[in-house]
């Protein structure tokens, strides 16, 4: 489904991705983690080209989304990103943030796309929120109708950014329940997280990166008890 | 006590003509903030664009006009730009004062409002667009229906301090002969020499005019404060 091939990005003299291989299978879930500054956002990124490659190719879907003339909006189109500090729209409700996306690039109707977005808040247990504020919910909350609002575009693979780092503990859990649902429905997800119980739960694999290359990678088990690289040991003897 | 009655008298004879003037200067302002929001937001946008055949021209209008004084802007445009034109075809041409204001005016006030519009685009957070550019908008619906309504809760304010400015600095428009609120005083006291009765009640029809910004302005942000539930 998704294809990465010799991937690297500079940001000037900076090298962030030093050359990323990988494949990620259809309804799939990989869970990245690593080091701050070991290029895991950046990778992440580059997969809805938020970052432009400096090198290498990324498919999706047999599609090559790094040839400079493709249609970058028809990618992310089918490409949900949630993001670590939610972003969403302040000035909207909870659900015309969900509602706005598919009527302005999918072209629904009012009255579909707002039909969605009630499906959706409801499938993220924040029916009753609809018509609050984003600075009125808390960052739970938030994080939920952002997942809502990525899910409204229908895409064929979601992409998490520390989607639970910015959040108070006691808010954890009810995002990582709503991504745990996502996955049993058989989204292709890739994470960069370091919550071990979700990775464990329903993770298919581990990426451990740093400083721009997958060091190492397995089954979560394989990574979290038995890491064979010294590098994966000391990062997860400081995390676990 | 002859005195004060005298100034009264002044006072009132000046009146119906620092009206007149006031309706001047109203006309003027008025043009020049409709034309001046459209300048600035264009060289706002030109500023702020990678292609440097928008970025460039606005970089210079902006630098150029806010680097000179409006009075000599003023005067470059009435007198200079017709002078050159006449020169050069050998045709009389002039400017109509008013006409000659209102645009220099406008063009001054472009550059000031370009920063302002420039500045509140800057300051909504980055994670707005790359949230709508995720969702697979383009950057005009982004920038129509997530940046720009934050961004306007941050530009009014300081544009309103911009528009009591330029109201106030339209009375340099006097040295071309527009009739506006001071040059009305200015002719009355060269008849009269009732400098201060007159200068005084020029400052308060200006702190008037002034207040009725601010009162509107503050109506404005009110509205826009209904749905302004962010932070």
């Amino acid at each position: 489904m998704i294809e990465v091939n010799n991937l690297h990005k500079h940001f000037g003299k900076l090298e962030v991705l030093k050359g990323i291989t990988e494949r990620v299978e259809e309804r799939e879930v990989v869970c990245v983690i690593g080091p701050s500054g070991s290029g895991k956002s950046t990778f992440l990124r580059c997969m809805n080209l938020l970052e432009t490659p400096t090198a290498g190719e990324i498919r999706i879907n047999g599609e090559l989304v790094t040839d400079p003339k493709i249609d970058i909006n028809k990618i992310r189109e089918e490409v949900g990103m949630v993001f670590q500090r939610f972003n969403l729209f302040p000035h909207m409700t909870a659900l015309k943030n969900v509602a706005l996306p598919p009527m302005r690039v999918r072209g629904l109707s009012e009255k579909e796309a707002y039909d969605r977005a009630r499906d959706l808040l409801k499938k993220v247990g924040l029916e009753d929120k609809a018509n609050v504020y984003p600075s009125s919910l808390s960052g739970g909350q938030q994080q939920r109708v952002a997942i809502a609002r990525a899910l409204a575009m229908r895409p064929k693979i979601m992409l998490f950014d520390e989607p639970t780092s910015a959040l108070d503990p006691e808010m954890v859990g009810e995002v990582l329940n709503v991504m745990k649902d996502l996955a049993k429905e058989g989204m292709t997800m890739i994470v960069v997280t370091h919550e071990m119980g979700f990775a464990r739960e329903v993770g298919d694999r581990v990426l451990f990166m740093d400083e721009g290359v997958i060091v190492e990678k397995g089954t979560p088990d394989e990574i979290f008890f038995n890491a064979q690289n010294e590098r994966t040991k000391s990062f997860l003897s400081k995390i676990l | 006590m002859s005195l004060l009655v005298s100034y009264l008298e002044h006072a009132v004879a000046v009146f119906p003509s620092l009206l007149r003037g006031a309706v001047i200067t109203i006309e003027v302002t008025t043009f020049a903030i409709f034309f001046g929001l459209i300048f600035g937001t264009i060289a706002a946008f030109g500023k702020l664009s990678k292609r440097s055949i928008f970025k460039v021209p606005s970089i210079v209008y902006i630098d150029f006009i806010r680097g000179t004084p409006l009075f000599v802007q003023i005067l470059l445009f009435y007198y200079g730009i017709p002078g050159l034109i006449t020169a050069a075809t050998g045709q009389v041409f002039r400017i109509d004062p008013i006409i000659a204001g209102i645009v220099v005016c406008s063009i001054n006030s472009g550059a000031y409002n370009a920063e302002i519009v420039r500045a509140g685009i800057k300051s909504v957070d980055r994670g707005q667009m790359e949230a709508a550019r995720s969702l697979g908008m383009t950057e005009r619906q982004a920038m129509k229906d997530v940046i720009m309504p934050q961004a306007v809760k941050l530009i009014i304010p300081p544009l309103g301090n911009e528009f009591i400015a330029l109201l106030k600095d339209s009375s340099l428009l006097a040295i071309i002969s527009v009739h506006e609120l001071s040059k009305n005083g200015m002719l009355y006291v060269s008849k009269t020499f009732a400098a201060f009765p007159t200068y005084i009640s020029v400052a308060l029809v200006y702190l008037a005019l002034t207040m009725g910004i601010s009162r509107i302005l503050a109506y404005v942000e009110r509205r826009l404060g209904v749905s302004d539930r962010s932070e």
